[in-house]
């Protein structure tokens, strides 16, 4: 403090002796020049030796960070003040940022910070966890162009359609053509207006047994924006168990008989002669006893179909044997032709009846898919109307009821008035007869129960990443053996679901790959990095979102400390002052004073 | 030497001759050789060096039968004597030697010499020069002609051609081959030109020949075509350095063939069969079934159009009669020509005018006839079986059908015979009777024709004479009821008061709507009978009666469809006994069977398809993988035997995946988009839906909501 005031003074002196001397000078030209220059140059000998600071407000704490993200807009982070870290795929070129090799290491390490702000796509659900108790901002940048959802079966059964569906978001100015593709031709495709969010949904039959990768091509014009892979494995199926009761033999039954035997379905088949008297077919299966219809016989079927005279003609204990049997999953098939129902099984839905207009063709609408079947020559008066816990499978065109469906037990009891379909056959409509019955069938059937399922968790697993294989056993307590490119896992059971298994691996290898549970083998695909990107980019986003949105719930804002900085006036300036002054000083004195 | 002059002139002159009628001989020999074997090539496609054979063997011929480089001079001086008085028959002097001649004959001689030299050359030798020189013109002009045959034809089918190019197909050629060519004579039935091409993929129609002919730049020692992968014929080498080949095939069916050039096979090429069709037929009158009333001209007119894609060789009429009734029905076949030219048009449109009569067809007689129509190729086609019958009015007349048992229709039926019978009695008394007699009973028919309309109507539940004009006036009875019972506050009474209430002529009888819209056509024709009968024309009345009276017929056979009840003595149930019987000895019959899949081609194909989709990552095939790729690969020559433009490119590409280290994904698309051609749309097959892995814990939480609900 002394100090600073001694020179001040110092220098006012030194300035009033200059400023004297200056006046008393004969030679007056340039004097108010010489007197400015004086005071410069003292002004600025002083402030060389007494610096000149100030304070300065800064709103940044210093315990925040800016963590940048994969999709950060180069250009909106460079005009950013702060400390800026970055996660590994970011590629930042001319932007100082410290790479993280892990967020939660680097959290950990440094636990005085307190706010985080991300810029870009956000933070995968795992990276998420780690924030939880900061304060966190998010900047995302502007959603990502490209397929943002899909979902498509991976694994399909001889005859069933592959049906591909998801949301495309076009965000780019020009309209996108999408593709699906596979087994080397083109399959199906939409096109997705500029701008805009669109849902599609692909179908097709695929025609291999065994694996295959179809393509989700995206076209702009003629570059190829995208080429997305979509694995899927075709597998065969054991048939399912036939039996049919019939009370008399009709057309129908024969078509149907007829029609299953060549599919290679296992069936049996019985009809009454007379009195307690049957004929019996065994067709692509080993006879057994069926004069008695009885729990052991019907465990063997997983369907019985049985018109309603037979269901009313068999014993109260055959009847009560076929409930049983329904009640643990087998399911029934009632053909209904009267108004009245004859027994409590087939009691379930109310039925009426509509004078039958002549020379009216039926037409067949399978309700779940929509699907339109080939009209039938038959005049139907008999209808269904399903009560509120049924399900309509069959209607007409009207959307009047012909065959619906009802839970009873593990099994399901389908009631269809629809009496003849064989003229569909005999009419050459050959694929209808086996859409229809194809439907009727695998919804009534008992459903096969898997020894065992794998779950992978991300839906897309990535080479070299982690994923999450979890499996459900149909027996608990047992460690399942996870083998996956030999390498031997060892599971983790779930602490509330015993028959839980799940095991953490790192792929190596892109494609199919073998993951053996016990002694059965599963196909996995494991993806490359760069596949499914934006729906990745749209998940992030997703998930960061809600995020943020649940943390700024929870968390109190925290103020904001200003803090003061004191900053020195570089002593340069003044060094060049006084310079400038002196030399000017020197300068008049012995060169323009001459 | 002054002597030997005339000599000299007679020896220059047999030159002359010789050399004359020599060139004159060539002239000729060439100009028939080239006649012939320019039909020979144009026409009958021989080879080219045919010309020189024909060509040595005309100027053998010629040459030989003449030969005139014999002649002498002797010849010579006795021809100039016979032509040339002046010479005084002793020209022979001039070839004698001077010593050998007596005085006289020197003097002669010299005088002779003197009028030789002086003599005009004779035009002999110049008239077979000329002569060889015109045969040889006039066969260039023939010849010329000839040429342009072909592309008269050409002209035709190239308008053709352009109006459907066919698509040049890239192919790939072996480097051994330098030229090559295809030519496709297509067979005489098309009327269509050859055409050469520069293509191995071959577009013929059937039973087309074909010639190729290679030209390869190294001398190859067999070169074999392969057709369907399983024939193989072997070209004929045309030079000795086997570097020319030629092959000639007749094409029957599609497929595809391939080159083998010492053991190395070229690319796949298709052969394409352009099938012939048959003559279409399209009748476009009569109708398929035609009858004719009473009164209407027993003919008709027949109008046929035919189609083909060649041409039409000769079409008729295939006609058969019956005749009589019940088992006493004869049929009698006739053959109908149009007696036209049918001169291989494409298109036709014929009509013949058909006299029943004039066939022998009676009333109640029924024609059926077709036509049938042969291209010129010799396929035959026939159109659909058409039927004229007349109506037999003695049938009609007939009492049959009314006078038995089942009589539920009233007596109208004869109501309307008789006034066909009247009119037509009329009619026959037409002659005798005064003018205003026939007018009024004319009339008094039109007047029972009227009545038994408005008889018919009361079915039909029309009130008045029908609804055509009839009129609403008289509606006393109407007016007159329930004037005086009035309800108060009875709607419905003070609407009828209003309303004008008629039965519903559409709803007031049982009639089915099927019967209601015949009777209806009765009436109609009755209406017509009515009208003709009042304006005096009972002639011409007389068809809608008839016509009226078929209609009538036809409904009371329809009436007739159900039988009335009878009394039936059944003996009465006993329900006790019922399904009593003893069923001991009944066997229950059981079947078994087992379906065999005999077909493994659909399997195997699935299971190739995913094995390509697995091999795209650049993987190489296994010994298992390539026994499925030939297994697959016998199927594709199969199809591609069948449909060479579908599945050769992808068989082609088979081959490569076959052969080559390293499967290529442009190879694979391509067979995989034919193996799904191959397959067949699959139909959909019931599968049963899975479930997750049952566990005890899903078992007991399915328990406990099972008894929470009771």
């Amino acid at each position: 403090m002394e100090f600073k005031y001694i020179t001040m003074l110092a220098g006012l002196l030194l300035m009033a002796f200059l400023l004297y001397k200056e006046l008393r000078r004969p030679n007056r030209t340039r004097l108010t020049w010489r007197i400015l220059a004086n005071i410069v140059a003292v002004g600025c000998f002083v402030l060389l030796i007494v610096p000149i600071r100030y304070e300065t407000h800064i709103k940044q704490n210093p315990d925040e960070i800016i963590l940048l993200t994969e999709g950060t807009n180069p250009d909106s982070v460079a005009k950013l003040k702060g400390k800026k870290y970055a996660l590994p795929p970011v590629d930042l070129k001319n932007e100082k940022a410290t790479i993280l090799p892990d967020l939660s290491y680097f959290l950990k390490s440094n636990p005085n910070i307190r706010k985080i702000n991300i810029y870009g796509y956000g933070l995968s659900k795992g990276d998420l966890e780690n924030l939880k108790g900061y304060q966190a901002n998010f900047h995302p940048s502007v959603s990502p162009s490209g397929i943002i959802a899909v979902n498509w079966p991976d694994k399909l059964k001889t005859s069933d359609v592959l049906n591909v569906q998801g949301t495309y978001q076009n965000t780019g100015n020009q309209a996108v053509k999408l593709v699906l593709r596979g087994l080397g031709k083109s399959v199906d495709s939409t096109t997705i207006e500029a701008g805009s969010n669109k849902t599609f949904s692909f179908k097709t039959n695929p025609k291999q047994t065994g694996k295959a990768v179809y393509e989700l091509i995206t076209l702009q014009k003629n570059d190829t924006l995208a080429k997305e892979p979509v694995p899927v494995q075709v597998g065969d199926q054991s048939p399912m168990k036939v039996l049919i009761l019939a009370s008399f033999p009709d057309f129908e039954y024969k078509f149907l008989k007829n029609w299953l035997y060549e599919n290679q379905y296992p069936l049996a088949f019985r009809s009454q002669i007379s009195k307690n008297k049957y004929a019996s077919d065994f067709l692509n299966m080993d006879s057994v006893n069926l004069n008695q219809i009885n729990a052991g016989a019907l465990k063997k079927f997983d369907i019985l179909i049985v018109d309603e005279e037979e269901l009313a003609a068999i014993s109260p204990i055959e009847r009560s044997a076929v409930n049983i049997a329904v009640n643990n999953g087998m399911g029934l098939l009632i053909r209904t032709t009267g108004l009245k129902p004859l027994t409590t099984l087939s009691a379930q839905s109310n039925r009426f009846e509509i004078p039958a207009l002549k020379g009216k063709m039926l037409n067949l609408i399978l309700t779940e898919d929509n699907f339109r079947l080939s009209p039938l020559p038959v005049e139907q008066g008999l209808f269904l109307r399903p009560s509120q816990n049924e399900q309509s499978v069959i209607t007409d065109v009207s959307g009047k009821t012909l065959l619906s469906s009802n839970i009873n037990g593990y099994g399901k009891i389908l009631i269809s008035s629809i009496s003849s379909t064989y003229n569909w056959i005999l009419s050459g409509e050959k694929t209808d007869y086996a859409a229809y019955w194809s439907k009727v069938l695998s919804s009534a059937a008992r459903k096969r129960t898997d020894i065992q399922s794998v779950n992978i968790i991300p839906q897309f697993p990535v080479v070299n990443q982690r994923m999450r294989i979890i499996t459900d056993l149909s027996v608990a307590g047992k460690s399942p053996g996870l083998t996956i490119d030999d390498v031997q896992l060892h599971p983790r059971q779930n602490m509330e679901l015993p028959f839980q298994w799940d095991a953490l691996y790192w792929p190596q290898n892109v494609g199919w790959t073998n993951l053996q549970v016990n002694q059965a083998i599963e196909q996995l695909y494991i993806y490359r990095k760069n596949d499914w990107q934006a729906l990745k980019y749209q998940q992030t986003l997703n998930d960061t979102h809600r995020f943020i949105k649940n943390l700024s719930r929870n968390t109190n804002k925290i103020q904001l400390t200003d803090t003061v900085i004191i900053e020195e006036v570089s002593v340069w300036w003044f060094f060049a002052g006084f310079l400038l002054a002196a030399a000017f000083l020197w300068y008049e004195a012995r060169i323009l004073a001459v | 030497m002054l002597k030997t002059e005339g000599r000299n002139w007679i020896r220059n002159l047999r030159i002359k001759w010789i050399s004359f009628y020599l060139i004159g001989t060539i002239a000729s020999a060439l100009g028939i050789a080239l006649l012939l074997s320019v039909t020979g090539f144009y026409l009958l496609h021989l080879p080219a060096w045919i010309f020189a054979v024909i060509f040595t063997i005309v100027a053998a011929i010629l040459l030989f039968s003449k030969p005139v480089w014999r002649s002498t001079d002797f010849d010579v001086s006795r021809f100039l004597n016979n032509r040339y008085p002046e010479l005084e028959e002793s020209a022979d002097l001039l070839l004698q030697s001077e010593t050998e001649l007596s005085a006289l004959q020197q003097l002669q001689r010299n005088k002779i010499e003197n009028v030789i030299s002086n003599l005009a050359q004779p035009k002999e030798p110049f008239k077979r020069l000329y002569f060889g020189l015109v045969i040889l013109a006039v066969a260039l002009l023939i010849s010329f002609g000839i040429t342009k045959i072909p592309q008269i034809n050409k002209t035709g089918s190239i308008t053709e051609e352009t109006k459907n190019p066919v698509s040049a197909i890239k192919e790939n050629i072996p480097a051994e081959i330098s030229t090559f060519s295809a030519t496709i004579i297509p067979p005489a039935y098309t009327g269509k030109g050859e055409r050469k091409q520069k293509q191995f993929t071959i577009s013929a129609e059937t039973g087309a020949t074909v010639n190729w002919k290679i030209e390869t730049n190294i001398g190859i020692k067999k070169l074999k075509l392969i057709f369907n992968d399983n024939e193989i014929a072997q070209p004929k080498a045309l030079n000795t350095a086997h570097t020319q080949w030629a092959f000639s095939k007749t094409i029957h069916k599609s497929g595809f063939y391939q080159l083998d050039l010492d053991g190395k096979k070229s690319d796949l090429y298709q052969i394409e069969v352009i099938p012939d069709l048959p003559v279409t037929i399209k009748i476009t009158q009569p109708k398929q079934h035609t009858t004719i009333d009473i009164g209407q001209p027993q003919k008709f007119n027949l109008n046929v159009s035919l189609t083909d894609d060649y041409g039409i060789n000769d079409a008729f009429i295939s006609a058969t009669l019956a005749s009589g009734k019940g088992e006493g029905v004869s049929f009698t076949e006739k053959k109908l020509s149009f007696n036209t030219n049918f001169d291989n048009k494409k298109n036709i449109t014929l009509g013949k005018l058909i006299d029943l009569k004039s066939l022998g067809m009676k009333p109640g007689d029924e024609l059926y006839f077709f036509i049938k129509a042969m291209d010129n190729h010799g396929q035959s086609s026939r159109s659909d079986v058409y039927f004229v019958s007349i109506v037999d009015t003695a049938e009609l007349m007939s009492l049959a059908g009314m006078t038995n048992g089942v009589n539920l229709v009233p007596e109208y039926f004869r109501s309307e015979r008789q006034i066909i019978i009247d009119t037509e009695k009329l009619l026959k008394e037409q002659s005798t009777l005064p003018a205003t007699t026939f007018k009024t009973r004319s009339n008094d028919l039109g007047i029972d024709q009227k009545l038994l309309r408005l008889r018919y109507g009361q079915f039909l539940g029309e009130e008045n004479e029908t609804e055509i004009g009839g009129d609403h006036d008289d509606h006393d009875e109407h007016a007159g009821h329930k004037s005086g019972e009035e309800k108060f506050g009875d709607v419905s009474a003070i609407t009828d008061k209003y309303a004008h209430k008629h039965d519903i002529a559409e709803d007031a009888t049982f009639f089915e709507p099927e019967m209601k819209a015949q009777l209806k056509a009765v009436l109609t024709e009755m209406w017509n009978a009515e009208l003709r009968l009042r304006t005096y024309k009972p002639q011409e009345a007389l068809p809608y009666e008839y016509k009226a009276l078929r209609l009538l017929k036809d409904l009371q056979q329809k009436s007739r469809a159900y039988v009335a009840k009878t009394t039936v003595k059944v003996s009465a149930l006993k329900p006790e006994k019922r399904l009593s019987g003893e069923l001991d000895k009944i066997t229950q019959p059981v079947q078994k069977m087992t379906f065999e899949q005999k077909e493994k081609r659909t399997a195997y194909l699935k299971t190739v398809l995913a094995l390509l989709e697995n091999r795209k990552t650049g993987k190489n095939f296994n010994e298992q993988d390539r026994f499925l790729l030939g297994e697959t690969e016998k199927y594709m020559i199969g199809a591609a035997a069948d449909h060479p433009s579908t599945y050769l490119n992808a068989l082609t590409s088979l081959r490569k995946l076959g052969e080559a280290g390293k499967p290529m994904p442009k190879d694979i698309d391509m067979v995989q988009q034919a193996i799904q051609k191959m397959i067949n749309v699959e139909p959909a097959k019931p599968q049963a839906q899975n479930a997750v892995p049952a566990s005890v814990l899903y078992q007991n939480y399915f328990n406990n909501l099972n008894k929470a609900g009771r």
